[in-house]
């Protein structure tokens, strides 16, 4: 049985859109091509964490959400560097370049980004630090999808407030 | 007894309760004893040699007053001897009718020393060499003897003109003893008072500052308990944070994945199948191992906290170890590098101790590094009986001044990474406890290299 559900498994990997890479543009899912002008087309997520951040962008998508992902805080400079999202959600702690340094870069290079901080490892020190920087929010996981989706939203008013 | 106990100071009975720090334990018993004995030695001794300086003075001079006053007695019963041969012979009489006494024994012998009158010391008239007349080498003077019962005595003597008789006056030296027992009593009275006095205030001195020793170190040792105790919960807090924030991330895992499932279930844009949700089940069964995995970690630590003397696979130690540490290596891309060549069989020892020890070591080494930092980690014989394990960093290593000073508690470096001060001195203690030792190595700039040596007891052979 077990046996079959991982063929099954890879077979799903395989097909999704997503994939086990990084995704070089913002995609909707495929269950919802519905233009929804409340919800931000250009979402970017940055967590070393494969699994959580894949199945996160997923459920957005779902939600009428374009979403990118990448799984380093590298690849995220290079990324925004040629497609500028609007909202980008964020991990504190990853190699290289962790959420704080990627924080402070985006900042000051394009601060129109709006940033959503979410980690597991946050401090009151971190997401005081976090806030200074100029984040938007910030969230701990494990996060309800409503709060996030809401906070999205809201980030995403606030933008649109600004044009 | 029960008085006795009332005065008996605290740290008599004193037992190192620490126990866990050789380098501290101090014998106050012993201490208060060499104290009191140097001490007391030193004060009586000029007491002793005046007292007895003065008992020989006044020894003498009461023997120069018996002695005086027997030759004044003497030459009394000479010059009325000589004064007229008549009254030589009346006086001879008298001798001879007075009774010889305790007091004034005088008598007449004859150069054989054949007493010719009765005398108290040397028995009847007649007896025949009782006075050992060698003695009177002079016309007069006073001599020591022995007298018939073996009783000593001082003999005075003075031969009488033209004669071969020689007039003898004794008296037992114990009279004279009994003349300076007075002062002598009052010479020992005072003696003994001075020795209670001294004794006394040197007892009680040794006991207020030995006192005050075993107060101070008390409380050391209490302090450096209660900073072991604040330390080991402060290892077990960042344990737990660390522990704490390692699952927040397959829980996060789980949380969107139970979420995309209730989605896909929901939210019926398309039909939802079983070949999408049974994967992203199983997924999340995956996930929950891995939580598992972490609090198995947890508890295998927390189960080693008591010290407990079993049988340790140091391997399995360093794993278990750099478990817990290779999330924030991996974070601060430092390498970490395991050296054991030899076959290590399972020795006994308190795994606990070992996994802390590890753990400090190593906590220290992070500190000490840059991110990029290379950590080795090597085990090897030293001897058949001794392993020998290293722990070296490439980190900011340890100044000259500070590296003698390091495990000393309490002792912080600028550069000490928990604050404390405390980390080194109790992995020290730790490593004394399980009689092992600890040594360092290091340069500015290079990196620090720890080097513990530890028996191996009890090998399980396989």
């Amino acid at each position: 049985m077990s046996k079959r559900n991982a063929i099954l498994t890879a077979a799903i990997r395989l097909s999704s859109p997503n994939g086990f890479k990084e995704s070089q543009s913002y995609s909707k899912s495929n269950i919802s091509k519905n233009l929804n002008f409340e919800m931000p087309s250009k979402v970017l997520l940055v967590d070393d964490e494969k699994e959580f951040v894949q199945t996160l962008s997923e459920r957005l998508q779902m939600r009428d959400m374009g979403t990118a992902v990448v799984y380093g805080g590298k690849s995220a400079l290079e990324l925004i560097g040629n497609d500028t999202p609007e909202i980008m959600i964020i991990d504190l702690r990853m190699p290289v370049i962790d959420g704080i340094e990627l924080l402070k870069q985006v900042k000051q290079t394009q601060p129109e980004i709006e940033i959503i901080v979410l980690t597991g490892h946050g401090s009151e020190q971190d997401k005081k630090t976090c806030m200074d920087l100029g984040a938007f929010a910030y969230m701990q996981k494990p996060v309800d999808i409503n709060l996030l989706s809401d906070s999205l939203k809201k980030a995403y008013m606030k933008i649109k407030a600004v044009d | 007894m029960k008085q006795l106990k009332k005065f008996k100071p605290a740290f008599w009975d004193h037992r190192d309760v620490a126990g866990k720090h050789p380098q501290t334990s101090f014998n106050f018993r012993r201490k208060w004893k060499l104290l009191v004995l140097f001490t007391s030695f030193m004060a009586l001794l000029p007491l002793f040699v005046m007292t007895l300086v003065d008992f020989s003075l006044t020894r003498r001079v009461i023997e120069d007053e018996v002695k005086s006053s027997m030759s004044k007695i003497l030459n009394a019963a000479i010059s009325s001897i000589s004064f007229s041969t008549d009254l030589k012979k009346s006086a001879l009489d008298y001798i001879v009718h007075s009774d010889p006494g305790k007091d004034n024994d005088i008598f007449v012998v004859n150069e054989d020393g054949t007493l010719l009158t009765p005398s108290f010391y040397y028995g009847k008239s007649g007896t025949p060499n009782a006075v050992n007349t060698k003695l009177f080498k002079e016309m007069a003077g006073i001599e020591k003897d022995v007298a018939l019962n073996k009783k000593p005595v001082i003999t005075g003597y003075a031969r009488i003109k033209d004669s071969s008789l020689i007039l003898v006056l004794t008296k037992c030296e114990e009279e004279l003893t009994d003349l300076w027992l007075k002062p002598r009593l009052k010479l020992v009275g005072y003696l003994a008072i001075s020795i209670m006095l001294i004794l006394l205030s040197i007892m009680g001195t040794s006991t207020y500052l030995v006192r005050r020793i075993h107060s101070a170190d008390r409380k050391r040792s209490e302090a450096l308990h209660h900073a072991e105790y604040a330390k080991k919960l402060a290892s077990i807090g960042r344990l737990a944070s660390g522990v704490a924030h390692e699952i927040n991330n397959p829980l996060a895992i789980i949380n969107q994945k139970t979420g995309l499932i209730i989605d896909l279930l929901t939210m019926k844009k398309k039909l939802s199948s079983v070949e999408r949700i049974v994967p992203l089940a199983n997924d999340v069964l995956d996930t929950v191992k891995r939580c598992g995995t972490i609090t198995r970690r947890l508890l295998d630590f927390a189960r080693h906290m008591e010290p407990s003397i079993e049988s340790v696979d140091i391997r399995e130690v360093v794993g278990q170890v750099l478990a817990f540490l290779e999330k924030e290596a991996e974070r601060r891309r430092i390498t970490i590098s395991i050296d054991i060549k030899d076959t290590i069989p399972n020795f006994e020892c308190d795994k606990g101790s070992l996994q802390q020890i590890f753990l400090n070591l190593i906590e220290n080494a992070f500190a000490a590094m840059e991110d990029g930092g290379l950590l080795t980690v090597a085990i090897k014989f030293k001897t058949k009986e001794e392993l020998t394990i290293t722990v070296s960093d490439n980190g900011i290593g340890i100044s000259n001044e500070d590296i003698d000073k390091i495990f000393e508690p309490f002792y912080s470096s600028k550069n000490d990474h928990w604050g404390t001060g405390l980390g080194l001195s109790i992995t020290y203690g730790l490593v004394k406890e399980i009689n092992g030792d600890i040594r360092v190595k290091s340069r500015v700039g290079k990196g620090t290299r720890f080097t513990i040596t530890l028996p191996l007891k009890n090998v399980e052979e396989n």
